[in-house]
């Protein structure tokens, strides 16, 4: 859920949205409960496999309280704000009552095992792709492929909504792209232009370095942030479809592909700055906005990162291809949205919930009552709220032709935090032994993705 | 901080053979200079990052994130404005006083009464039993998350006490953990307590006629006070910095214990690091208070029982 944030507001607002929520909470607590069991009584009598696939009149119909799990911590900023205003305008559209439980973004997603095992809420936050797959394969999500297909929303969406079983478990409400960051005022006093080709970027970098500015900013100290660099060169050098592949364990890590993914970093790595290890990307995109180095290949969460004045001055462009034939049309755009947990309460009326959480009215909804806004999934919503980032991240995905997760959302969670994370650091320390590497992700793999 | 041996007394020479003398003097001048600059290098070595921290905490992240950590200035009581404010501290903070206070009072009665019978009374299995309230206090409680989890959420509980219906998502849940794991503890450490008063005393109760009952209440815990005041301090610091199972057993936002909710100052991607300062800062604050005001009981509650047994 990043989006383009700025810090300021959110302090500034935090105040209000706290005070509001803690009043709603406590006096909903009480009468929820009663309500939540009635509904579910009552419901699972009718029985649950009429569908309201249709019209959005079957949806409202069942429409009930709800309980709403929500992975921002009350207060914390704009993602909260637009949970919080999804919800609230549901509640008044349909004169339900929404419980929402809001838990700070990490714990939420460390503890989402025991949280899906103990007593989930009925319609949560989570990510499209592997994680969510995950689930929906030890059953822990309701399918819900009579909620789609959903006005708005599409094929690409609806295919990064569906697990392995070909049905759909998820509904999706934003995204945002990585590409590589600037600050246009940087490129423009030093005459430089975005570079289009892998050539062109060759040269920039030379320039820069000639110049004294870092090529790319650079940070592994948060053990996902090399990931992005990985997803784009493994994209780029062997394409989309492979990379997907070799996230499932259909392809080997120790292949000569994924070893010429390493090879070619490795001529990277000079470009960017040095002792990444000890560096979080928040220090990193500080360096780029000083102007110490001159690009950043991130997702458009960086703006949290950069000081207010350098906000402004941001711009952004794809990774060029390195390859011709494979093209640069692929990119990583992490899909964040919503599951309905199989253990809920009332999964009926969690479905109806998020079957209108996908449609551009919600997306309205959250972009409206947030202070900054996201880039909504659904077609139909509003963007009269995006900055001019937003609207060409909006116009760059519109343009790929496939779209990853990114790595650790692709692909198994202790695969990615355990093991991947570990080979890629290893790998920045001492870019020589790639074979040591790529042999040692791959006997891992083998073994977590049987 | 430096609790430097007295220079005084030292002039006894510990020389004789197991000469550690009443007055407590085993360091001459040297020695003594030695053990104070290994101190020192300690406890700077330990104070550092906690000093670093409350630095940090009262400055501007934008400053820091401009002129770096090393500089001075940006000064700013924001930090604690928004962590209080952002982090919900005030619910939390009546959180964690609801869970750590019933928690401690039940887990000293409860051991208080196991640690009499067991010092009090010589039956056949005492031994055995202080042994296994031992060997579990040595069980890390991560290997017992599935299990204690899998049985909270099989225990039902009315909805009053429990809007999740069960366990899961009650303080009763964080009570009931934090008890269990800290009996042990407490039992050892009282039980030997007990056995350090004088056995004439119950002797002389009992002739007076005192039930057990009142021999333990009336008679013992009186005595034992210095040794639960100690016991008090510390459990009060663990219970309250209880993290892992607050984050297991509960996944409501809004009953979280202080500890767990500082994870709210996080974003997604991005965190204030003065920020979280400033919230870490203001978490550490009641542990430092309750062991500065006990500090007396702490440690003459501890070193009584260990030199008298």
């Amino acid at each position: 859920m990043a989006r383009p944030a700025p810090r300021d507001p959110r302090f500034a607002s935090s105040l209000p949205a706290s005070v509001r929520g803690v009043n709603r909470r406590t006096l909903l607590s009480g009468a929820l409960g009663a309500g939540a069991l009635f509904g579910a009584g009552s419901l699972a009598g009718c029985g649950s496999d009429d569908s309201p696939s249709t019209s959005g009149g079957g949806a409202s119909a069942k429409a009930g309280n709800v309980k709403f799990g929500v992975n921002e911590a009350k207060g914390s900023g704009p993602a909260y704000e637009r949970l919080q205003g999804m919800a609230d305008a549901y509640a008044k559209k349909e004169g339900v009552q929404v419980s929402v439980n809001a838990v700070d973004h990490n714990t939420f997603q460390e503890s989402i095992t025991t949280y899906l095992q103990g007593s989930p809420d009925d319609v949560f936050t989570w990510f499209a792709g592997f994680r969510m797959s995950q689930f929906a394969e030890a059953g822990q999500i309701a399918d819900l492929s009579d909620v789609w297909p959903i006005d708005g929303m599409s094929d690409a969406f609806k295919q990064a909504s569906t697990a392995s079983d070909g049905k759909q478990y998820f509904v999706p409400i934003s995204y945002y792209p990585w590409a590589v960051f600037y600050r246009p005022s940087v490129f423009e006093k030093n005459g430089w232009t975005e570079p289009k080709t892998m050539d062109e970027l060759n040269a920039l970098m030379t320039d820069m370095q000639g110049k004294k500015i870092t090529p790319f900013a650079f940070a592994a100290k948060d053990a996902w942030a090399p990931m992005g660099t990985f997803d784009i060169l493994n994209m780029r050098l062997n394409g989309f479809d492979f990379h997907m592949q070799l996230t499932k364990g259909e392809q080997k890590w120790d292949s000569p592909e994924v070893k010429k993914v390493f090879e070619t970093w490795k001529t990277l790595l000079p470009y960017h700055q040095e002792n990444s290890l000890g560096r979080t990307w928040q220090e990193a995109a500080t360096s780029m906005s000083k102007g110490e180095c001159g690009m950043y290949l991130l997702g458009t969460f960086v703006v949290d990162g950069v000081p207010t004045e350098a906000q402004e001055d941001l711009d952004f462009f794809t990774f060029p291809a390195l390859d011709s034939t494979i093209g640069a049309d692929a990119l990583d755009a992490p899909i964040d949205g919503f599951c309905v947990a199989e253990g809920a309460q009332d999964t009926e009326a969690g479905k109806a919930f998020i079957k209108w959480l996908g449609s551009a009215e919600a997306a309205d909804a959250g972009n409206n009552a947030g202070s900054a806004p996201f880039i909504a999934a659904n077609s139909g919503a509003s963007t009269a709220k995006y900055g001019a980032l937003q609207k060409k991240s909006v116009e760059v995905v519109q343009n790929a032709k496939n779209i990853a997760q990114f790595l650790d959302r692709d692909t198994n969670a202790d695969l990615a935090n355990t093991v991947v994370t570990v080979a890629l650091q290893d790998f920045i320390k001492n870019p020589n032994d790639i074979d040591k590497v790529t042999s040692s992700i791959q006997q891992q793999a083998a073994s977590i993705l049987g | 901080m430096t609790t430097t041996a007295p220079p005084a007394p030292v002039r006894s020479r510990p020389s004789s053979p197991g000469g550690r003398g009443p007055s407590g003097g085993v360091l001459n001048k040297r020695r003594g200079k030695v053990a104070t600059v290994i101190m020192l290098v300690l406890a700077i070595a330990w104070l550092f990052p906690l000093l670093w921290a409350l630095y940090n905490s009262f400055r501007d992240y934008s400053y820091t994130q401009t002129n770096g950590y090393l500089s001075f200035g940006g000064w700013t009581l924001a930090n604690y404005e928004n962590a209080w404010s952002r982090g919900n501290f005030g619910l939390h903070f009546k959180n964690s006083l609801l869970i750590t206070v019933p928690a401690v009072a039940l887990t000293l009665f409860l051991s208080s009464l196991v640690a009499f019978v067991l010092a009090r009374f010589s039956y056949r299995f005492n031994l055995t039993l202080l042994g296994i309230f031992l060997a579990a206090n040595l069980l890390p409680p991560q290997a017992l998350l599935i299990p204690v989890f899998r049985m909270f959420r099989e225990i039902p509980l009315p909805e009053f006490m429990s809007s999740s219906g069960t366990m899961l998502n009650s303080f009763w849940a964080l009570i009931l953990v934090n008890t269990a794991f800290q009996l042990g503890f407490c039992t050892f450490v009282l039980s030997n307590y007990m056995k350090t008063l004088p056995h004439e005393i119950y002797e002389s109760a009992e002739l007076d006629g005192a039930s057990v009952w009142r021999q333990y209440w009336q008679l013992t815990m009186p005595l034992v006070r210095p040794a639960l005041a100690a016991l008090a301090t510390l459990q009060v610091t663990w219970i309250y910095n209880e993290f892992f199972w607050a984050t297991v057993l509960i996944s409501r936002g809004d009953k979280y214990p202080v500890t767990s909710a500082l994870n709210n100052l996080r974003g997604q991607f991005f965190s204030d690091t003065n920020l979280v300062a400033a919230g870490s800062i203001l978490v550490a604050l009641p542990v430092l208070v309750v062991f500065f005001v006990l500090q007396k009981q702490f440690v003459s509650g501890l070193t009584l029982g260990s030199t008298k047994g």
